[in-house]
């Protein structure tokens, strides 16, 4: 085989990762070998949080409507709220409650309102 | 009595007038006396007679619950915000989209699978469909509505003139008009259409602008001692619709919304 110099190769594979790295702090932005195992880390962990995100989003809503539903309702709550929820056949989930609660309150009254009476009934 | 809660895992796409292709989804649940009074009330809606039967619910799998619009890091709930951002009552009407260029009415049979090719171009179709585009032109922008759609078994809240990025919509091309069966809520300013499930005959008019690509996700798989590394990028398909109008719901009962003396008071 001819000889091959290493050239140019590694350095140009290494800027590509240190320009992910670029924004870390101390050692983990600068030195190579830490750059390309923290974006290893890095990659791993915004995988990981995507479907993380989903179920703190979820939580978050919840918590929403928990709140919302206790505002002025004595002996109310965010489990009673879906189960009555379910009865009464709505098919709204929590997403659109909660922004709905936030936005719009006189409609998410109604939506209680309407939860609620029939119950009563 | 059983809920409606299994609803929520079946995906499906909706393109049609017609009531009855919701119902079909509805076809693993068990069947309320609800869903068929509602069902028969579809029927005498005047939907396309030979339409599927029960059993022809498409089911498309994909994976992803929540949806992911774009700018795509802000998220659902913000995104929703930019919607209906400042308080409902003060929307400013958005600059008319320009008109689809070619009218195209997908064929019915473009999400079914099973039903017979006969079915593409009924007579009474075009003239309902025509009535209902020249009703959706009435009532679109400049109006205090919102509605909120599921597609692709996620929901959005939507108004007209602005755009959502939902799952792509199999053979939607560009500047098709697609209507959107599956409301769950109307508001306008003084009223609130809550449907059971669905606010009945009503529907939400858009144009299909663009059948794109969400930004790039890298999916990186590592495990540690193990020389196990597989770096890999992933651009889910996305279709961009505009939404042109909301009709179809005041026939529903509606909820009315205290005054705002009464309010205040």
């Amino acid at each position: 085989m001819t000889r091959v110099k290493r050239g140019y190769t590694a350095r140009r594979r290494r800027k590509k990762i240190r320009l992910f790295a670029s924004t870390f702090i101390g050692a983990h932005s600068r030195l190579t070998r830490a750059t390309t195992q923290q974006r290893m880390r890095a990659l791993v962990s915004s995988h990981l949080d995507r479907s993380r995100k989903k179920i703190y989003f979820r939580r978050l809503w919840i918590t929403r409507i928990n709140a919302v539903t206790r505002e002025e309702r004595v002996f109310y709550s965010y489990s009673k709220l879906i189960h009555n929820l379910y009865k009464r056949q709505l098919l709204l989930n929590r997403k659109i409650l909660a922004q709905i609660a936030l936005s719009n309150k006189n409609c998410f009254d109604m939506i209680l309102n309407k939860i609620i009476n029939k119950k009563i009934k | 009595m059983k809920f409606l809660a299994p609803i929520k895992s079946q995906q499906f796409i909706s393109y049609q007038i017609s009531t009855q292709h919701i119902l079909c989804t509805s076809h693993s649940l068990p069947v309320q006396i609800g869903w068929e009074k509602r069902e028969s009330m579809a029927s005498a809606v005047g939907a396309i007679a030979a339409l599927s039967t029960f059993s022809t619910a498409v089911r498309i799998p994909k994976p992803l619950l929540f949806p992911e619009h774009r700018p795509p890091h802000s998220f659902p709930s913000n995104c929703s915000s930019t919607y209906c951002n400042s308080p409902f009552l003060s929307i400013h009407p958005l600059p008319p989209p320009s008109p689809p260029l070619g009218r195209k009415w997908k064929p019915l049979a473009v999400a079914l699978e099973d039903a017979p090719p006969v079915e593409d171009t009924p007579e009474p179709e075009p003239v309902e469909v025509q009535i209902e585009a020249a009703v959706a032109t009435a009532n679109s922008k400049g109006e205090d509505v919102f509605a909120v759609v599921m597609i692709g078994s996620r929901q959005y809240i939507v108004i007209p003139g602005r755009f959502i990025y939902t799952q792509r919509l199999k053979g939607a091309n560009v500047n098709d008009k697609v209507i959107l069966n599956k409301v769950l809520l109307v508001g306008t300013k003084n009223k609130a259409y809550i449907g059971q499930p669905v606010v009945t005959s009503a529907a939400v008019h858009a144009v299909v602008e663009e059948q794109g690509l969400n930004k790039k996700v890298i999916v990186f798989k590592y495990k540690r001692k193990k020389n196990y590394r597989r770096n890999i990028g992933h651009r889910q398909p996305n279709t961009r619709i505009r939404i042109t109008g909301i009709t179809g719901y005041e026939d529903y009962p509606a909820d009315m919304l205290p005054e705002p003396e009464a309010v205040a008071a």
